[in-house]
């Protein structure tokens, strides 16, 4: 019972936060699904930091993979959505820009403008 | 309804990994934070060390790794082309204590999972809150009659793993008996069907081979007897660079698992056939590091391979174990970016569920590869999965794969791409 009404209280919540749009709102959202802040910040991290793997540690390059770190925000989103549709040319980009949400490029983006 | 039904599966992730980190509040030793032991400091071990310390400074890390310094798979292959020296694929682990981590240089012999301490080769007993394994692979040499004996003579080489010192690295032995071999000799290289370490790497040897013996020794032949029933991965783009480069010099036979090797007569017996070779290199079928068995994380229904769980990368069989790596049984490649990216959704997991924070449900696993196909042109092959906590399972997104040409621009990437993966987990 205890739980039933947990994953009740939950949904309605849920609900309020996605009609009222609070601006406190406790929850943030993966692909659609609805989590504690936390989770979204240790999330964005985590996949910023595959990034890392070929743009180099913190984003920042010392090679021929372009350096993310201090990007604009705007010009990160823009090539992420162009990789995505196929507008802008690439080797792997496009691949990792259709298994990404455009949410995530947001998040990813503001990560990356903030490093310096 | 889809919303309901959503949410009933978050909150029955939340619970449980809500189970998990009051769990591992009973866990927490007097000082009162964790510690977490680590084996083995490759691309999972050490990457998920670095990471755990970076997020989470108060948590104590030790890593416990046999070899003085990291020997590198990924670019040996390099070597054998002639494009790289074997000291270059090298890494020290100097840079590592600087995060706070605690560096043993040791090897653990036993484990035990109840009281939670592991036990070293020096005689040290190393207690942990969360032992995370991340031993690399373990060849399984007795399916192939006649491959321990020739292993020991020195005439039977996989070179699929490096180590533990520059001189006794089966790759600079490999390196040495293909500069030895006559002109007009015959590389035979095997490889098992997957699963296994870097499935790629057998198609980029046997290009990189060719590209040394183009130059140093043009009428030699490369014959693949290859466990897997075509060239899997990267197919096209390699058939098109052996047909560009290296016209006649490779000849590539799937279906041909290798069951024999005679290393006095120097003949390589697959399951078709018998194969004359000057130079014998056979990649044997794997399954996850000993310390693994030890463990008893080796549950999947061969005993071969680790289950985890894919939020916590947790061994569901024994609870406080953690598996890394190629160790993992997933439909994950057996990658070093594969690994080091598990390594920052356990260490995170870890972070969160030590703050009494919910671990993220949703993890991305990206994956990038590069393969050589001469010395100066690489092709890639990329795939991101992301975790389905109603599958349990990564499911691959649509639009991934390999590119069908290498290039000059790819040969760039990919030789940046060492430089970074190494910087991010060892600088």
């Amino acid at each position: 019972m205890h739980v039933k009404a947990s994953v009740f209280l939950i949904f309605c919540g849920m609900l309020f936060a996605v009609s009222a749009q609070a601006e406190d709102k406790p929850v943030c959202l993966i692909a659609g699904w609805e989590n504690p802040a936390s989770v979204c910040v240790a999330h964005t991290k985590t996949i910023a930091a595959t990034c890392y793997i070929c743009h180099g540690p913190n984003g920042k390059s010392s090679g021929a993979i372009p350096a993310l770190a201090g990007q604009d925000k705007a010009y990160l989103v823009t090539a992420m959505k162009d990789f995505k549709a196929g507008k802008r040319e690439t080797t792997v980009m496009k691949k990792y820009a259709m298994g990404y949400t455009d949410s995530e490029y947001e998040a990813l983006g503001e990560f990356f403008a903030s490093i310096k | 309804m889809t919303m309901q039904r959503r949410d009933f599966l978050k909150f029955a992730g939340a619970s449980l990994a809500g189970a998990l980190a009051s769990a591992s509040a009973h866990a927490k030793p007097s000082s009162g934070r964790p510690h977490i032991v680590i084996v083995g400091a490759g691309f999972g071990g050490a990457t998920c060390a670095k990471y755990i310390r970076m997020w989470d400074p108060t948590i104590k890390v030790t890593l416990i790794e046999s070899n003085a310094q990291y020997f590198s798979c990924p670019m040996t292959n390099w070597v054998l082309g002639g494009l790289r020296t074997m000291e270059e694929t090298v890494q020290s682990y100097k840079n590592l204590p600087g995060y706070g981590i605690n560096m043993v240089h040791d090897t653990v012999i036993g484990v035990d999972t109840d009281k939670r301490s592991v036990t070293t080769k020096d005689g040290k007993k190393i207690a942990y809150d969360r032992l995370v394994l991340a031993p690399g692979i373990e060849f399984m040499t007795d399916l192939i009659e006649g491959y321990a004996e020739g292993e020991a003579a020195g005439k039977v080489l996989h070179a699929w793993k490096q180590g533990p010192t520059l001189a006794t690295s089966q790759a600079t032995l490999l390196k040495k008996q293909l500069e030895a071999m006559p002109d007009g000799g015959v590389f035979v290289i095997a490889s098992p069907p997957p699963p296994g370490r870097c499935v790629s790497g057998p198609y980029e040897r046997a290009c990189m081979v060719a590209h040394y013996f183009k130059q140093h020794k043009p009428k030699s032949k490369i014959i693949m007897l290859d466990g897997h029933f075509d060239v899997v991965s990267k197919g096209p783009m390699f058939k098109k660079a052996w047909k560009k480069y290296y016209a006649g010099m490779i000849d590539h036979r799937p279906y041909n698992l290798v069951t024999k090797v005679d290393h006095k007569s120097m003949i390589v017996t697959s399951e078709f056939e018998d194969v004359k070779a000057d130079v014998i290199n056979i990649v044997p079928k794997q399954r996850a590091g000993a310390i693994c068995k030890l463990a008893g994380v080796r549950a999947d229904s061969a005993g071969v391979w680790c289950p985890v769980n894919g939020i916590t990368y947790e061994s569901p069989k024994v609870p406080f174990v953690h598996v890394l790596g190629d160790s993992v049984a997933s439909n994950m490649p057996k990658s070093a970016h594969v690994s080091n990216n598990q390594a920052k959704i356990c260490a995170a997991a870890l972070v969160e569920m030590y703050n009494d924070r919910e671990p993220n449900s949703y993890p991305i696993i990206g994956s990038t590869s590069y393969s050589a196909t001469s010395d100066h042109t690489s092709g890639p092959i990329a795939v991101v999965m992301r975790y389905d906590p109603d599958k349990e399972a990564y499911i691959r997104q649509p639009g991934g794969g390999a590119s069908e040409d290498s290039d000059e621009i790819n040969f760039e990437y990919n030789k940046t791409w060492f430089d970074h993966i190494w910087a991010d987990t060892f600088a």
